[in-house]
Formats: structure tokens, C-alpha cells, sequence
């Protein structure tokens, strides 16, 4: 211990005063004659125990505050030696990189690879001369920098620092370090450093280091990981599909499983979990740097078309956050759809429902299909059905007209596609209230001008669609420019006479005349879509197109109101998700899954009315909703997605020195290491005052006993 | 309980025990506290009735007018009471404690004193209604003894028994009251007072003999009261610096350096038990027991003294 005024410490002198007091105030004893020395002695005798202790901590309190006052003001100090950089004792500009990714969240001891990178900054920073500007990024890729700029205020960059929490991102040091080199490409000093705190491991550093080739700052790597390795065991994969065998909802999910260690994992406990709750239990054995896969069979209940979070989970070590991987599956509700076969057929592919029935089972392969003729079709066999499909009918009786209305009032599906058959007449007549628009007359392709060259498959006169519209959420799905629809070919169709617009009815489809070829309407509960062609091969090619299949799926679904029996997108921590306005919405609202809420207003989306969703900085599920114009909000399960660590920060391989871009070591062998003055009379205060509370409280207590 | 000692407007003879020392005699003092315990109630200290008549006494203020005789006094145009053989019979023995620790005082008046002081008012009392009384002062033996007697000078010089009496020597009431015991054969009214300092043994739970005593003497019929009296110093230990306590009575060597403050709270509690064991051993004997401490106007003792014993036959 060092003292800035020894000769202060004189005063400790003072500490003999109590002692004095002490012994003073015992000569001065008054005598008395007293009756009751009985009543007096035992009085004496019951308390004598806690006033002998009592008055011992006094004195010694009394004496501990009359000795710490001249050690105060003799501002005592210690002097350690540091571990830390002997360059940041120089005159500098300085720009501080914190790894914040994923993997420096693994535990450490009793704290985390990041506390402790933090703390290794805040002792640096703390050991800088107080003439060096100082900027504060942080490692992981995307994020935005705490000080962007070289500052001498070391109490912001404290505070900058002390805020900081670790990402789930991945590293990109290459980004951080060019972002570091241009901060200080401004610099007034002569020395610009950078001091990197990390765990030194590989992933981060695919790009290279992002320096100039030419006037690069000095970097200096602290190894906060001291150089260790670690083992670790992750999921790297998860994946959801249906699983018809095991029953209705029911899911396959495979998982991948990864050892990252010298020795190999043995009996690996896995579990699945879904909505948090563990469903099923496996082990499997991981070689040595070994991968291996695992597949549990599960059947979702509960309410059909609710959404599940599923999640596979090994047993814990270190590294907590690549120990789980979540998947979101938007379960369909059973599909139970009625195919009223209008004009039936000898052969099989010449057959009216041919392809349609075909596209649903492939395309929802959980739904109930059934064919009859009109004639079979009764009022009462709607009820258990979901989807009703009129092809090529000629003309619904007014019982089935009626029967349809009501059924697609109480929220029912009802899809209907023209042909040679139909009656545009009576159709209008009987169903006039669930048709999108009124049927007109049959136009052929023939009467159009030109013709499209170069397709093998029927050289009669045809016409195509036009441009899809993806903010239709039925096409939402499909390729921007809508292959595997745009190329289909029509060589006739129904026209459909002009109907009052509204809110209620939109044109999915058109041909390139202009002419609607998928109009829906909204009827009651339920939904009604009119194709104006065929849904076989007579009036045009499209069921044999690649859209078919995505098209007819997408419809039954539109029309039952259920979204696919499939999993959400996945996205890396980090990763950007487009979320798409369609209809009139105006506002898009992404929960995450700490709860919160990221709104976008529909004036902030681009011209092809999306936005880019990036902070996604926490593991877990995130639901989209939509808010109308009138405030209606409506989730929108085909925009959740899942946001999983990047596999590649389980990884817990070391960069390879010699790619490393530090050019002078922390610890240069021959230097003398700095030493750190550490101010004590601080503390000493603290104990002063502890001590007058203890003697404020103990004479207070005197007159109690 | 008065502080100031001073005579109030509304109690006249309230005056406090340093005021009372002032007055000239004992003879004076005990008038002055009886006249005060007396304003607007009986002062028969002997409330008992029997059939039986046996004599005439002239009316004194405190008498019950019930038992003033009408005929005698159309006979004699001066007021009569009727006396009763209970009344005549009864015998008052003044029991005073004039131990060393009796005389202990730092202010106000000493406890032999005080007791001087409401023995002589309750024997004067005693002289106004023609009853005998007597006194014993003791300490470790009985030091001065005169047996009761209605005989005229009794008072006055029970009076210069109590003026000539001076704190000595060591405390054994147990010792005394036997003794007292064996001398009395007739039912007694005896009041007891003392500090009943050192009559204890020294293990804090018990009372030492003198309850026995106490006990026995109400078994042979004997109506028995005992007057605690303690100064207020040993009730509150009320001191301010580091003293050096040492034993008041002969032989007493017990010594005691500390910061009185320190103990204050602890002395009070010690205090509090200390009487609290007496009362109950009291109860437990049938003996009246009544704390009194030497700042509280000897009046105001004698006045709730009396009135409870009222009470108590008319119940």
C-alpha cells in the first residue's frame, strides 16, 4: 500500500483518544450508597454479558473512525499488475470491437464468455490515459454501432459498454473491423488501434478480416476464451412434414443432430417438444465430430388449424442457445371436399375431375375426396363437407341452389368451373346470389387476333394469363413472375357479364384480353370461386401445367379458410424476413417472441407494397397480423416464421493463427507488464461510515438494555 | 400521584412528603395528613360491627352518623356514638422497619421517614377513635416495642418513638414479626412497612421467610397490611453518569462500578418483578399489600388505604 500524503497518517494518533476517554472517565466514578444493591446486582448481572460486547464494539468502533479519518486524507492506494494491452497506455485513437455473437453467450464459469469480454473492455477502458479518443462496435453481424464516432468521453463509452448484451446473431468481424478501420481513418493521433475482445472462434471470420490492405490500423486480439477449447453438441436442423400414416395431424420431424468434440457423444438425450410441452423422448449416439439424424413421429391434437411451436432439444451444455431448434407448423384444418362431376367420362384422364381431384390429393394429401354425379348429390351430404366443387355441372337444381347457399353462408367452399355443359341461363337465374360475377358467352381463342407460336402440345389459337398479382395472398406463393401459370394456354373460356364491384369480390386471374379467368366473392361466412374455363383438358392445357397442382391447392385452401399444413419459414438469427401487404391492409405487426410488438405502417412499403423485417435478434416463434382499415385485425399465419441460431456458431473450431490480424501480442515477452492503481480510500470511506452507524446504533441500544 | 408536593386548590391537605417534613411535630404532620385523607369520607379504621353494646363515645368527624345515638344526645345535648364489643376489642400494631437501607435518601425524604410519617397519621387516627395502638421498629431484632393501649399519652409517645427513631443496622422482618407474634394474643390490626430490601435470598425467583411469617400471623386471625415503600431511585434507578454503588447496611460489602444509564432499563425491570413477586406472595397470604413510593403525598396513600378497606366490608 502507497499513500499520496503520508505524513497525514500522524493523525493516527487519534485513535488512542477513546482509549483515554475511556480510561478518564473511570477515575471520575461517583460514589453512592445504595439500598437496593440486590435489585442493582442482578440487574447488572442479567445485562453484563451483551454491555461488556457492547461496549467493547463501541470502543472498537470509536477507535476504527478516529484511525480511518487521517488514513483518508492520506488517499492510500495499491498497485497491481494487468494482464491487459501494454499499448493502450499510449496516446491514441482507440476503437473497441465486442464480440456480442451467439457463441460468446456460452457459460463460463459463473458467468458468460460475454460478461467476461465485457468486463476485460471495462478494465481497459479504465486503463487508458485520459488523452485517447475512444469508439465502442460491436462483432455481430447487422448490428448497429453503440459509437460511431471517436470521442474522449470515457463515461459514454463506460455507459455504451455496461448496455451492451450478447446477440444470437453470428459474427462478421469483417464487417466490424471495416467499419472500425473507417472510424479511424479520421483520426488526429498518430497511433489508431483496434482491440478486439473474442472467444477467437473460426465462424465470423469467413470473410476475411475487412482491413486495408494499405495503412490498416493496429489490431489487438484479446482472447477472452484464455485459449481453451470447448466441446459442444448442437441441433442443426429441424424439419416438419406431414406424416398421414400416423393419422389426422399427424408430423413427421426430423432432426440433425452434431458432436463437436474429441471424444464423441454416447447416449445423447433428445426430446421433442411441442407448444413447450415434451412429447417424446430418444438418445443417439454421436461419433467425434459426427452428425446424425433422428426422426420422431407425432400426431398434433387439440384444435384442428391451430398453429404449434415444435421443437427438438438435446441435453444441456455449455452453449445453451444451439441446444434447441424450433419449427412453426400451421396445421390444415381436415379437408372434406364433394366433387360434383358435371360431365362424366368413359376414360379416366378425359373425365371432368380428373386432374382436380388428382391436384387436391397430391396437393393436401390430409384431405377427403369425394366424386359423385349430379344426381347422387343431395342437400343433406354437405353437411359433413368442407370444400364443394361444381365442374362442368349444367345447371344446380333449386333444391342443391338452395342447399349451396346456406352451405356456403355457414362458411362452406364452393368452387365452380364452366364448360360445354353449363346452362350460363339457368345458372344465373338459380345462383345468382353466390356467383362472383354472372356467366356470359363462350369465347374461343380463335376469335382473337394473333397466335402464339412454339408450343408443341396444341397448335389451336390461344390465349395466356396475364401478369399475376402476388399481393393476392392466394398467389402470394408463387414465383414472382408466375411461372408455371403465365405459360398455360387457353383456347376457350366463359366471359363473365359485368358485376357491381365491391369489397366482397376480387379478379385473382385474368387472360390477357382482360377477361377474368379466377373470380372470388365473399358470401356470408364462406367463399365461392368461379374458374371461367375448364378444370380438364377441353377448353385449355392448364391442368397439366406445373401451377395447376399449387393453384387448385391454394384455392381449396382460400376457400376453406385454412392456411397449409406446413412449416414456417426458418430464418438465421439475423436474417431479413419481406412481409407483403395485400388487399387494403394498413398495417403489418410482427410479435416477437419476448412479446413485443414491430409495427409497419403500409406508407413505409416499397413499391411492390412489402418491408423488410430484420430485427431478428431473438430465437423463437414471431407472428405476423394484419390491421385493416376499419382496425379489423386478422393474423396472417403464411408471414410467422421461426427465427433458429446460424449452425455455424455451434462450430467450436479456433481461427487459425495465421489468420489472424493482430500485429503485436497483449503480453510481448521483455515488456514489463503496466501496473493498474487501484485508489483505496474509497473503500475506507465506506468503512468509516459503517463504522459511525454501528457506534450511532450501539449508543442508541445503550439506553435500552 | 402528586410531583410537586404542593397543596392543590382542590385538595387542600395534599401535601407532598418534603412539604410535610417542614411542619414542626409528628403530632402536626399526622393531623394534617389525616384531616386531608378525611375530607368528604368515613375515617373508621375499624369498620366492624357487633350487636353487642358496650359503651358510649363522643362524636368525632368521620363517624358514621347512623351510629350516633339520638336518645343520649336529647339526654345530654351533646352527640354520642354507640360502641361495639368488635370495636373496642380491636388492637392496632404499628410494625416499622428502621433497618440502615430504611434511611437511604437523595432526595425528598428518607423511607424510615415516609413510614413515620403514615404511622403516625394512622395512629393518631387510631388515638381519635379511642382504639389502642402500638408500635415495634426493628431491624435485625426488635428494637423498640410499645404494646397498644387507649391510655391518654399513648399517641404522643407512640409519636416520640417514631421522632427518636434512626436507620441502623441490619433487616430481618421475618425475625421481628415472629417475635411480634409470639407477644400479641388478641386479633390485631398490624401494619407492616418496609423496604423489604435484603429480604430476600439471593436467588431472584423467591421471597425468603417472611411470607411464612406473614402467613401465620393471619392464620391466628390477625388482619395484616403491608406498606412496601421503596424511593423513587429504586424504582428508576434515575442516575446520569458512571457511579460507584456501594451497600448501605452494616457488613454489606457489595460494591458496583457502572454507567447507571446502561442499567436503567434493566434496573426498572428488576424493580417491577421485585414488587410484582411481593404482591402475589402477599395475595397468596391474604395480606393487603400496598406499594408506595416516598415522592407520593402520604395522604393520597392513607385516603386509598382506608377507602379500600371501606369498600372491602361493604362488599
Amino acid at each position: 500500500m502507497h499513500f499520496l500524503a503520508p505524513s497525514l497518517l500522524l493523525g493516527l494518533l487519534a485513535a488512542a483518544l477513546p482509549w483515554l476517554v475511556h480510561l478518564i472517565g473511570k477515575r471520575r466514578a461517583q460514589p453512592v450508597r445504595f439500598a437496593a444493591m440486590q435489585l442493582l446486582l442482578r440487574s447488572e448481572w442479567r445485562i453484563s454479558a451483551r454491555r461488556r460486547l457492547r461496549e467493547i464494539l463501541l470502543l472498537v468502533a470509536r477507535t476504527g473512525v478516529a484511525a480511518a479519518l487521517p488514513l483518508i486524507f492520506a488517499r492510500p492506494f495499491a498497485e497491481r499488475t494487468t494482464d491487459l494491452p501494454v499499448a493502450s497506455l499510449d496516446p491514441q485513437s482507440a476503437v473497441i470491437v465486442l464480440d456480442d455473437s451467439a457463441s460468446m453467450s456460452r457459460s463460463a464459469g459463473l458467468s458468460t464468455m460475454f460478461e467476461r469480454a465485457r468486463d476485460r473492455a471495462r478494465a481497459l477502458l479504465r486503463q487508458f490515459p485520459s488523452d485517447v479518443d475512444l469508439a465502442l462496435l460491436q462483432a455481430s453481424a447487422g448490428s448497429s454501432p453503440k459509437i460511431s464516432e471517436l470521442s474522449p468521453e470515457r463515461a459514454r463509452v463506460l455507459e455504451a459498454l455496461e448496455s451492451s448484451v450478447c446477440s444470437a446473431r453470428p459474427a462478421d468481424f469483417a464487417s466490424a473491423l471495416r467499419s472500425a478501420s473507417l472510424i479511424l481513418a479520421g483520426s488526429t493521433h498518430a497511433k489508431r488501434r483496434i482491440y478486439l475482445f473474442t472467444d477467437l472462434q473460426a465462424a465470423g471470420w469467413e470473410a476475411g478480416t475487412g482491413l486495408p490492405a494499405e495503412g490498416a490500423p493496429e489490431v489487438i486480439i484479446d482472447d477472452v476464451s484464455g485459449a481453451a477449447r470447448w466441446e459442444n453438441r448442437a441441433v442443426l436442423e429441424v424439419s416438419v412434414v406431414p406424416a398421414p400414416e400416423v393419422g389426422t395431424g399427424g408430423i413427421a420431424v426430423d432432426a440433425e443432430v452434431a458432436d463437436f468434440s474429441a471424444a464423441g457423444t454416447r447416449a445423447l438425450g433428445m426430446a421433442l417438444k411441442v407448444d413447450g410441452v415434451s412429447v417424446a423422448k430418444g438418445f443417439v449416439d454421436l461419433a467425434p465430430g459426427g452428425r446424425s439424424h433422428k426422426r420422431f413421429l407425432h400426431r398434433l391434437t387439440g384444435e384442428t388449424g391451430g398453429a404449434h411451436d415444435v421443437e427438438v432439444e438435446i441435453d444441456g451444455d455449455a452453449f445453451r442457445l444451439d441446444d434447441q431448434r424450433l419449427a412453426h407448423v400451421e396445421l390444415a384444418r381436415s379437408m372434406s371436399v364433394l366433387i360434383v362431376n358435371g360431365d362424366p367420362r368413359s376414360a379416366r384422364n378425359e373425365d371432368e375431375p380428373f386432374f382436380f381431384a388428382a391436384a387436391l390429393r397430391n396437393g393436401l394429401p390430409g384431405a377427403v375426396v369425394t366424386i359423385k354425379l349430379p344426381d347422387d348429390v343431395s342437400p343433406e351430404s354437405l353437411d359433413n363437407t368442407t370444400l364443394v366443387a361444381l365442374l362442368n355441372l349444367a345447371q344446380p337444381s333449386p333444391a342443391m341452389a338452395s342447399a349451396l347457399a346456406r352451405f356456403v353462408s355457414a362458411g362452406g367452399g364452393l368452387f365452380i368451373s364452366v364448360g360445354d355443359r353449363v346452362d350460363a341461363t339457368a345458372w344465373n337465374e338459380r345462383m345468382a346470389k353466390l356467383l362472383p360475377q354472372p356467366l356470359g358467352l363462350p369465347r374461343t381463342a380463335s376469335a382473337l387476333p394473333g397466335q402464339h407460336a412454339g408450343e408443341i402440345v396444341d397448335d389451336r389459337p390461344a390465349e395466356r394469363l396475364a401478369p399475376i398479382d402476388r399481393s393476392h395472398p392466394l398467389l402470394a406463393n408463387f414465383p414472382e413472375r408466375g411461372e408455371g401459370l403465365v405459360s398455360a394456354r387457353f383456347f376457350k373460356y366463359m366471359l363473365l357479364d359485368p358485376a357491381v364491384e365491391g369489397p366482397d369480390r376480387s379478379v385473382i386471374l385474368r387472360y390477357e384480353s382482360g377477361a377474368p379467368a379466377l373470380v372470388e366473392k365473399q358470401v356470408g361466412k364462406g367463399r365461392v370461386m368461379l374458374l371461367s374455363t375448364t378444370v380438364d383438358r377441353e377448353w385449355t392445357d392448364l391442368p397439366i401445367r406445373t401451377g395447376f397442382l399449387p393453384l387448385v391447392r391454394e384455392a381449396a385452401r382460400r376457400l376453406v379458410g385454412v392456411t397449409g399444413d406446413e412449416e414456417a419459414a426458418s430464418l438465421r438469427a439475423g436474417e431479413a424476413r419481406t412481409l407483403v401487404f395485400t388487399g387494403d391492409e394498413q398495417r403489418l405487426e410482427v410479435s416477437r417472441p419476448d412479446g413485443s410488438v414491430w409495427v409497419a405502417r403500409r406508407d413505409q412499403a416499397s413499391s411492390t407494397r412489402s418491408v423488410l423485417y430484420s430485427e431478428t435478434d431473438r430465437l423463437g416463434t414471431y407472428h405476423v397480423r394484419a390491421v385493416g382499415p376499419d382496425g379489423t385485425v386478422v393474423a396472417r399465419p403464411e408471414l410467422d416464421f421461426v427465427v433458429n441460431l446460424d449452425t455455424r456458431e455451434s462450430n467450436p473450431a479456433r481461427l487459425d493463427p495465421s489468420q489472424r490480424p493482430d500485429r503485436i501480442a497483449v503480453a510481448s515477452p521483455g515488456v514489463k507488464p503496466p501496473k493498474h492503481r487501484v485508489e483505496l480510500w474509497h473503500g475506507l470511506a465506506a468503512v468509516m461510515i459503517g463504522l459511525l452507524l454501528c457506534e450511532s446504533v450501539l449508543t442508541l441500544r445503550r439506553r435500552r438494555i | 400521584m402528586s410531583e410537586g408536593g404542593k397543596a392543590s386548590g382542590e385538595r387542600p391537605g395534599l401535601l407532598d412528603p418534603t412539604d410535610l417534613a417542614r411542619l414542626a411535630s409528628l403530632d402536626l404532620r399526622a393531623r394534617t395528613i389525616v384531616e386531608g385523607a378525611f375530607s368528604g369520607m368515613h375515617r373508621n379504621l375499624h369498620p366492624g360491627t357487633s350487636v353487642e353494646f358496650t359503651e358510649h363515645r363522643e362524636y368525632a368527624p368521620g363517624d358514621e352518623i347512623r351510629r350516633i345515638d339520638w336518645k343520649a344526645v336529647g339526654r345530654a345535648d351533646r352527640y354520642y356514638v354507640k360502641r361495639f364489643e368488635d370495636e373496642t376489642e380491636m388492637h392496632t400494631f404499628l410494625v416499622l422497619d428502621a433497618s440502615a437501607s430504611m434511611g437511604y435518601r437523595r432526595r425528598g425524604v428518607s423511607k424510615l421517614d415516609y413510614a413515620g410519617y403514615l404511622a403516625g397519621a394512622l395512629a393518631y387516627l387510631v388515638g381519635q377513635q379511642g382504639d389502642a395502638a402500638g408500635l415495634l421498629l426493628f431491624d435485625e431484632t426488635a428494637r423498640s416495642f410499645l404494646p397498644p393501649s387507649t391510655r391518654p399519652g399513648q399517641i404522643r409517645e407512640v409519636f416520640r418513638l417514631l421522632e427518636a427513631a434512626q436507620p441502623a443496622g441490619r433487616t430481618d422482618a421475618a425475625l421481628a414479626l415472629g417475635h411480634l407474634g409470639e407477644l400479641i394474643d388478641k386479633r390485631s390490626l398490624i401494619i407492616v412497612m418496609s423496604d423489604l430490601l435484603d429480604s430476600e435470598p439471593d436467588e431472584p425467583s423467591e421471597t425468603g421467610p417472611l411470607p411464612g411469617r406473614l402467613r401465620q400471623l393471619r392464620a391466628r386471625g390477625h388482619d395484616v397490611a403491608l406498606f412496601h415503600l421503596l424511593d423513587p431511585d429504586e424504582v428508576e434507578l434515575p442516575f446520569d453518569d458512571l457511579i460507584f454503588f456501594e451497600g448501605m447496611e452494616p457488613g454489606d460489602a457489595r460494591t458496583l462500578l457502572a454507567q447507571a444509564p446502561d442499567l436503567a432499563q434493566a434496573f426498572k425491570r428488576e424493580s417491577q418483578a421485585f414488587r410484582d413477586r411481593w404482591r402475589a406472595a402477599c395475595l397468596e397470604a391474604s395480606v393487603e399489600y400496598r406499594f408506595a413510593r416516598t415522592d407520593t403525598p402520604p395522604t393520597e396513600v392513607l385516603r386509598a388505604f382506608l377507602a379500600d378497606r371501606q369498600r372491602v366490608v361493604r362488599l
